[in-house]
């Protein structure tokens, strides 16, 4: 039997490094990871909000709600590095 | 020594004690879909579920004009009570917005 | 990565975060894309949040202000420390 790593277990490999969020909706976030629930809600720090219209928004430090998060990409950059 | 509240500024312990310091009052209610009420609040629950008496309903709508341009519509409705669904609530505000 | 001591231990998890901003000026943005900033009184687990000297922003522009608000959690997509 191959030990599992289970989801919120590779979340929480990601504190304190990079992590790229991509939400529901037509929005991402990335920033570094401080913490997060077991609801996945997250505090972020050095954010940056990435818009559908691809407007970016920096944030020093937030609290994002774990609701309308689709999916977690560690080290991630945000959509930017990822196209480059 | 217990710091004093002087009531007006008493802190709220939890975002709904803020609600219910407006029993009794006019409150503004912003509402998904566009909608605003404004109406005293009779009752409240923890889901924000509300009844609001001698309330005033604003709908905003968009609707296209005859150059296709788009205009924004407000519609007023009264009633003399009325019950709010919380999954439907945005926003409760005592006084009025400025 | 660093370890974190007492002090940075602080405001890392959502509700060290949340006590943490508790009296501060915050923005927060509802998954409608409306903004609110003001103070934060407080927040409950629901993520519902009451607001001091608020100020409604909608596509950027400022429409309204409030001296109290309460704003129901189900619709908050973020709140950040300003």
């Amino acid at each position: 039997m191959a030990s599992q790593l289970l989801p919120l277990e590779l979340i929480d490999k990601c504190v304190g490094s990079k992590i790229w969020v991509v939400m529901k909706g037509d929005k991402e976030f990335s920033g570094t990871l401080l913490g997060f629930d077991d609801y996945v809600n997250m505090v972020l720090e050095d954010v940056t909000e990435f818009d559908y219209s691809g407007n970016h928004t920096k944030l020093s430090k937030i609290l994002l709600n774990g609701n309308n998060i689709c999916m977690l990409i560690p080290g991630g950059e945000g959509p930017v590095a990822a196209a480059s | 020594m217990a710091e004093v509240d002087d009531g007006a500024s008493a802190p709220v312990s939890e975002p709904l004690d803020l609600v219910r310091l407006c029993l009794d009052e006019i409150v503004f209610v912003k509402l998904r879909g566009d909608r605003e009420l404004k109406g005293r609040l009779h009752a409240y629950d923890s889901h924000c579920n509300l009844v609001l008496g001698d309330v005033e309903e604003t709908v905003y709508v968009v609707e296209e004009d005859e150059d296709e341009e788009e205009v924004v519509k407000t519609i007023h409705k009264k009633s003399e009570m009325l019950f709010v669904r919380g999954d439907s609530v945005v926003l409760i505000s005592p006084q009025a917005p400025s | 990565m660093e370890n974190g001591t007492a002090a940075q231990g602080e405001g890392r998890d959502p509700s060290g975060f949340l006590s943490e901003i508790i009296g501060s000026q915050v923005t927060v943005k509802l998954n409608s894309g409306v903004v609110y900033k003001g103070e934060l009184q407080s927040v409950d687990g629901y993520m519902n949040i009451a607001l001091e000297k608020t100020e409604e922003h909608i596509n950027g522009v400022k429409k309204r202000t409030y001296g109290d608000a309460f704003v129901r959690g189900n619709n908050v997509m973020y709140i950040s420390a300003d």
